[in-house]
């Protein structure tokens, strides 16, 4: 069945504006300056002969010369007593762990190259997100301290551990306080390490702070019940998942466990069994959870509180003094069908919110336990550790300071500096503190503020050990020697209060063998290869929440109305994460600021998300500069029109405007942690705020605009309903020709070809940044991005679409009549090369540098190419990217390639391009031949799974299968016979090799 | 030139080779069982014991006048025994160190008193000529062979004996005249010969088609020339680099047969040969000294190993204060091409021998094979895929055989000729 919904781009495409009509056209984002050349002035130039001659004379000579160069001598230097494990050009894996997540280290020749999931870790189960994916380039980031820092000049550790001690003591005899502040420690060891230190020093206190505060969903339940934890949701158990503004794909808590259940629900093998769970979002941006959710509404954030409150009273819940929703009868519609379906999905539902308001998630806590989550899809018994910070403790210890009765302080990982949202009061209250250390790796926004600086290893040489959930845990084990002079924080505790053990190996080892080592019969070598310990979980108790809900009801009313109170060009202001920066912790990560915005596809740079229809009320165009005031802070930024975000809303990411994060990430975007509001002892990730328009615009370096899709059937969707009627609806299977261009060749071998499921993909980038690290993609910055530039070999394409049900929207006059944009769905859709059997670019290139294989490959010899870009003119999906500058040697683009530190990160087994050279996706081909290599000198035969590409092996959510076609057994044969397959533009006949699995909404008529 | 040299080196080097040989043989035919036990001394005692320095067990030179021939008989065939019988002797002699020796019950009577008649008389190098002994050690300080000088030398030799013929031939034919003058036979008629001879020269230069062909023969022969040259540009067949240390392959897998995996084992499993790390070559230069030919002290070319590793003989520590070594690479593949010698080696069984040259004869390595991409499409079109029992193969093999009957599996049938084989 031919699918006629209309899908579009972005705005630009929707409403074909003139300038977006007049891009399409070009091949270039500048146009090129032919007319300088071809005017009068231009042609009429004469080159003097003299002129010419010389210049024929010395390009001679100098080429002559050049020539005359002598081969260069290249040494080749053996290990002196090379270590047993250790073949040159043969990578070891090391198992560590990142943030939680037990992880794979590939190392060659002794450095970390890329980081892969672990296929035993219980949170990811062997797949990993993109901040994973890049912190590997943070161990060589070149912005890092080189050695510890006293009093601002270099210094050994000796010296810092003579001063700390000396220090240390006085402050002991003073009697005054000492605070230890970090984001949430989950690590065992690092906890009995401060433990100790608190023992030697009794005024020690651990003050744990998060940059984004789980802390009102922890008060709350504490207050339902007794129980101050965030717990484990099972999103792989629920059949009907309501989300009010929680991100959980993205960034909500552990959005890499969350993606993997939440598809588990929703992909192939549920298909095949004719279930699918449905996923209704309210929120107020357009978030990535939002933009896989069968059906949105947007919601503004005072409406959140108001429309939990309603959804309880539905589900029968006794309350008193609720109000409805003002303005906005679609969302309250929406409650009302919402709270219908949750009665009749009862144990298999789960309604979670994104909110820090106590009240709040003591509503939410209220709902759930009326549904009966507890025991099924909320599990409080086997509680989460990822987050534990207390924003109530640190406003306590700011006013410590304020009134003198802290004499030292010592900062882990947490930089209050640039997070705390009153970062003035911070900053004051810490200059009367004695004695101010600071265990960052670099000079940030606090550690420039502190007397010592000893900075911390990168996770990649440290040891050390986590705990994200309840029996749950994991081993860090360094995988390099260090790069800089770091040392363990924790060796530093631990030397500073003269504990009986330094070495912080040995007393992590110490520390296992006493308590998780024991308890679950393992070995400390069968720990360092597994990676972790999963200790058998406790059964989930059921809960019932019993508690009374005036006092409640009433602050979120009156929270409510502060946030609504509006004005002259009032607004609500939302602050939020994305997906790539986060916090910002990891601001000076390359690889994650060229990532695109699974959403906007902006890149480099936050902004204001503003609805289009709003934002035309207010007079304000896409790209206009904005001022967003609130009566403590203002900032100045971009505008972008966000079909989706709710009306009267501005949306701004955190993790932007750092102003000490390093070479590539200071100075980009703006601040939005001032705008944090400090409500009920919480941090609040909304305000009111007003917006008017600043002078001048900022052109955002955004990818997604970069290509027109003309119209054509790119993405294909169906609902649920239509699917169990029939399963290849959608697939929209277009006549194709059979008239062909090209023979037939016969692939005797293997058939490389790959299968996405576009209903398991959620868009989250995990794979792009997987691609670049292992194929040696350049980052090309912010100013070659918006010249359409960008050199990624694998995008995620988002595509927009009205969605109204049955009524299919099928003219683009209709969707310039549509009232609001609101109810805009979207479809994720990543693209790389399709390795067309019958590959256009192949035709085209004078110089046979791209070429097919036997194996279905569309290959490209970089050294034949000489860059005449035919092939990227020919190519239907626009997925060839052209080398216009010799990233790896030049110093405009000082990203990572270019420095002699974070080169080492580069893949050895995959050359680095060269200028002037096209490139594409290459399907792993180093990955190939390794695999079958293997296979070879194993005297077996290549096995299904044996070889995994880059971005196969990290997605989350399984949706990229890759293998061999004429295998008829291997996973991606068989899904690739699924009936929801489709090939992206099969009508041209080009016989991609990459199926695409058409997305199915579950969606129901209201 | 490179390869005249290669040539000149060669001649000379078997020439010099020959004649130590003849000086060697001429020199053992007067201690014949010296001879016999040498080879066999080589063969079982060199792992452990020196004539002149001790290795693990003591240095042996004496030994004949501390013990008499009865007890090193029985000490030398089954010395644990031995000492177990409790003989005094025996057991003082085993406290020499806590490691026993190793019983060689193969040795018979003979061999012994062959082995000890060589310890007696020690190696025959003082007879033999120092130089030639050096020069058949081979890797030693000065490279053998023809120097350029000596190749320009030659040359020069050549050129100036050609002059001198030149001249002694002017020189007869004046006499011839003079002689002919003094017969009174005209020479006039000469002259005019030699007057038509330039005259016909100039007629040449103005006929216009041998000047054509003049014209097309230097450019065809410099076009070619440089066609050539161009070709050979950034080819470094014969590149042979003075490396710091002159390690000798022709000793080692020539003489001494080490596999090359022994060393190379990266070659095996691992896209890199990988050069040894310096703890491979200490398992034997841990007592290899090659001290028998430097009148009893270490070769100065194995002292680079220690002193690379700081590593002390006498005292058998290693201490703190190393330093790479820092080979010259001879085989440089360009960045943009991979190459993985597992494949090569292991899956498809070739021989180092046929992309490395005889390296079992080299003294210092060259590179043999030119390295470029012709070379490697040559080889892939040739070469027939080692697919016996090897079921990686055998889809591919099978389907092959349907198609075509009877032709070669090549690599290239199989894809060896596709551009991501090697650029990617």
């Amino acid at each position: 069945m031919e699918s006629n919904k209309k899908y579009w781009k972005g705005l630009e495409e929707l409403q074909n504006t003139k300038d977006f009509a007049e891009k399409s056209k070009n091949e270039f984002a500048e146009p090129l300056p032919m007319e300088e050349v071809l005017n009068e002035a231009g042609l009429s130039t004469v080159a003097p002969r003299r002129d010419f001659l010389k210049a024929l004379g010395f390009g001679l000579g100098a080429v002559t010369l050049a020539a005359c160069q002598k081969v260069p001598v290249h040494k080749s230097i053996p290990y002196l007593v090379k270590p047993e494990e250790i073949v040159p050009g043969i990578p070891n894996y090391y198992t560590s762990t990142f943030n939680g997540h037990s992880v794979l280290v590939k190392t060659r020749e002794g450095r970390p190259i890329k980081i892969e999931g672990n296929p035993d870790c219980m949170l990811s189960k062997g797949s990993l997100d993109a901040k994973g994916q890049a912190s590997v380039l943070d161990l060589y980031d070149v912005s890092k301290l080189k050695g510890p820092v006293l009093n601002d000049a270099d210094a050994t550790w000796e010296n810092i551990d003579k001063f700390l001690k000396q220090e240390l003591l006085q402050v002991k005899t003073g009697g005054k306080k000492i605070r230890i502040v970090s984001s949430t420690v989950n690590s065992p060891s690092t906890k009995a390490a401060i433990a100790d230190f608190t023992a030697q020093y009794p005024n020690t206190k651990h003050v744990q702070v998060d940059a984004v505060s789980y802390t009102g969903m922890i008060k709350a339940n504490e207050n339902s019940f007794g129980k101050a934890v965030l717990p484990r949701y099972r999103f792989d158990k629920a059949d009907l998942i309501v989300s009010f503004g929680a991100d959980f794909l993205g960034t909500w808590i552990s959005p890499l466990e969350f993606s993997r259940q939440y598809v588990s629900k929703r992909n192939n093998t549920a298909l095949e069994g004719k279930k699918m769970s449905r996923h209704i979002q309210f929120e107020t941006g357009m978030s990535l959870t939002g933009s896989n959710a069968d059906a949105r509404l947007p919601l503004k954030p005072s409406e959140e509180g108001i429309a939990l409150l309603n959804l309880y009273a539905a589900l029968g819940g006794v309350l008193s003094g609720s109000k409805p929703l003002a303005n906005n009868p679609n969302a309250e519609k929406a409650i009302a069908l919402a709270a219908k379906e949750l009665s009749a999905a009862k144990g298999a539902s789960l309604v979670v919110s994104g909110s820090n308001d106590v009240s709040i998630q003591i509503v939410v806590n209220a709902i759930n336990a009326l549904l009966g989550s507890y025991g099924t899809t909320i599990d409080l018994d086997n509680p989460s550790y990822q987050f534990a910070g207390n924003d109530a403790e640190f406003v306590e210890f700011v006013n410590e300071m304020n009134r003198g009765e802290v004499d030292a302080v010592f900062f882990l990982n947490s930089n209050p500096a640039y997070e705390f949202n009153d970062a003035k009061a911070f900053t004051d209250a810490l200059s009367k503190v004695k004695l101010r250390v600071s265990f960052a790796d670099r000079k940030d926004e606090t550690a420039s503020l502190c007397q010592v600086i000893a900075p911390n290893h990168h996770y990649l040489e440290s040891w050390g050990d986590s705990n994200p959930v309840e029996g749950y845990y994991t081993i860090i084990q360094p995988a390099i020697n260090p790069v800089y002079n770091s040392r363990n924080a924790e060796q530093g505790l631990l030397i500073w209060s003269e504990n009986p053990v330094t070495d912080y190996y040995q007393y992590i080892q110490n520390n296992w063998s006493k308590s998780v080592l024991a308890q679950s019969g393992t070995t400390w070598k069968e720990l360092l290869q597994k990676g972790s310990v999963t200790l058998p979980a406790k059964s989930a108790g059921v809960y019932s929440f019993s508690r009374e809900l005036n006092s409640v009801v009433q602050t979120i009313i009156a929270e409510s109305n502060s946030l609504a109170k509006g004005g002259e060009n009032g607004i609500e202001l939302h602050i939020y994460q994305n997906v790539a920066i986060g916090d910002g912790k990891a601001a000076n990560n390359p690889w994650l600021q060229e990532l695109p915005d699974p959403v906007s596809k902006v890149t480099w740079d936050n902004y204001a998300a503003i609805n289009p229809k709003f934002a035309e009320k207010l007079g304000i165009a896409e790209l206009d500069l904005v001022e967003i005031k609130t009566d403590k802070y203002s900032v100045t930024l971009p505008v972008l029109l966000q079909p989706g975000q709710a009306t009267g809303t501005v949306s701004v990411a955190l993790g932007y405007g750092r102003v000490k994060a390093g070479k590539a990430g200071s100075e980009v975007g703006k601040n939005a942690y001032p705008f944090l509001r400090l409500v009920n002892a919480t941090l609040q990730i909304s305000t009111s705020a007003s917006i008017s328009k600043a002078s001048g615009t900022y052109q955002l370096a955004q990818t997604q605009t970069h290509h027109t899709i003309e119209g054509r059937n790119i993405v294909r969707e169906t609902t649920l309903k239509n699917f169990l009627k029939d399963p290849t609806a959608g697939t929209g299977h277009a006549h194709v020709n059979k008239y062909d261009l090209w023979n037939e060749y016969e692939q005797p071998g293997h058939n490389w070809v790959m299968a996405i499921d576009l209903n398991a993909c959620t868009g989250c980038g995990a794979c792009i940044v997987a691609c670049n690290a292992e194929n040696n993609i350049p980052v090309v910055g912010r100013d070659e991005v918006r010249r359409r530039r960008e050199m990624h070999w694998i995008r995620i394409d988002r595509y927009y679409s009205i969605n109204d049900g049955d009524n299919r929207i099928t003219k683009e006059e209709e969707i310039d009549k549509l009232e609001n944009l609101d109810n805009v769905s979207v479809v994720h859709q990543p693209m790389m090369c399709q390795h067309c059997d019958h590959a256009p670019c192949e035709t085209v290139c004078p110089v046979l540098a791209t070429v097919h294989s036997s194996e279905g490959l569309n290959q490209m010899a970089y050294n034949r190419c000489i860059g005449t870009r035919y092939c990227a003119n020919n190519c239907p999906y626009k997925v060839r990217r052209f080398n216009w500058f010799n990233y790896w040697n030049d110093s405009r683009f000082d990203n990572y390639m270019n420095n002699e530190y974070t080169q080492l990160v580069l893949n050895p087994d995959v050359t680095t391009r060269s200028r002037g050279v096209m490139e594409k996706c290459s399907m792993c081909v180093q990955r190939i031949q390794a695999g079958k290599l293997a296979a070879k000198l194993d005297k077996r035969k290549l096995k299904d799974g044996d070889i995994k590409v880059a971005c196969q092996q990290t997605c989350p959510t399984n949706a990229i299968i890759f293998g061999d076609g004429n295998d008829p057994e291997s996973e991606v044969s068989k899904a690739l016979k699924s009936e929801r397959t489709y090939y992206v533009l099969e009508e041209i006949n080009v016989k991609p090799g990459v199926g695409y699995q058409t997305k199915v909404r579950n969606t129901v008529e209201v | 030139m490179r390869s005249i040299s290669l040539f000149f080196r060669s001649v000379t080097k078997s020439l010099i080779l020959i004649s130590f040989l003849s000086v060697a043989t001429a020199n053992s035919a007067s201690a014949q069982d010296a001879a016999a036990g040498a080879a066999i001394f080589k063969q079982k005692c060199t792992a452990c014991h020196g004539i002149e320095k001790a290795v693990v067990g003591p240095a042996l030179k004496g030994v004949d006048t501390k013990y008499d021939e009865a007890f090193l008989l029985k000490w030398i065939k089954n010395s644990p025994a031995f000492i177990a019988s409790g003989d005094a002797q025996a057991v003082k002699a085993s406290q020499y160190s806590p490691a026993m020796m190793s019983a060689f019950p193969e040795l018979s009577d003979d061999d012994i008193k062959n082995i000890i008649a060589y310890v007696k008389v020690g190696d025959p190098k003082p007879a033999v000529d120092p130089n030639a002994a050096q020069a058949g050690a081979g890797g030693t300080a000065t490279p053998v062979g023809v120097s350029n000088f000596m190749l320009f030398g030659l040359l020069a030799v050549i050129i100036i004996a050609f002059l001198v013929v030149l001249v002694l031939n002017k020189v007869i034919q004046t006499l011839e005249r003079v002689m002919l003058q003094k017969k009174g036979v005209a020479i006039e008629e000469e002259i005019a010969v030699d007057k038509d001879r330039f005259a016909g020269l100039k007629k040449l230069s103005k006929n216009k088609k041998f000047i054509l062909f003049i014209v097309l023969l230097s450019v065809i022969f410099l076009g070619s020339a440089g066609w050539k040259g161009m070709w050979e540009t950034g080819v470094h067949t014969g590149y042979q680099p003075v490396q710091p240390i002159k390690f000798s392959h022709q000793l080692h897998a020539g003489v001494n047969k080490i596999d090359c995996q022994y060393c190379h084992s990266g070659a095996y499993s691992s896209k890199n040969a990988s050069i040894p790390s310096l703890n491979v070559c200490m398992n034997c230069h841990n007592y290899v000294t090659a001290s028998e030919k430097y009148a009893g002290k270490t070769s100065p070319e194995i002292m680079k190993i220690y002193t690379a590793l700081d590593y002390n003989q006498d005292t058998k520590q290693y201490g703190e204060n190393t330093k790479p070594v820092e080979w010259i690479r001879i085989h440089n593949l360009p960045d943009l091409a991979y190459f993985n010698h597992s494949q090569h080696v292991s899956v498809a069984g070739i021989e180092c021998q046929k992309c490395h040259g005889p390296i079992q004869t080299m003294e210092e390595v060259y590179q043999y094979s030119p390295l470029t991409m012709k070379w490697c499409i040559n080889c892939h079109r040739q070469t027939e895929v080692n697919h016996k029992d090897n079921p990686y193969y055998d889809k591919l093999i099978a389907a092959h055989d349907k198609l075509k009957k009877g032709e070669k599996v090549t690599a290239a049938v199989l894809g060896g000729l596709e551009c991501a084989k090697c650029h990617y």
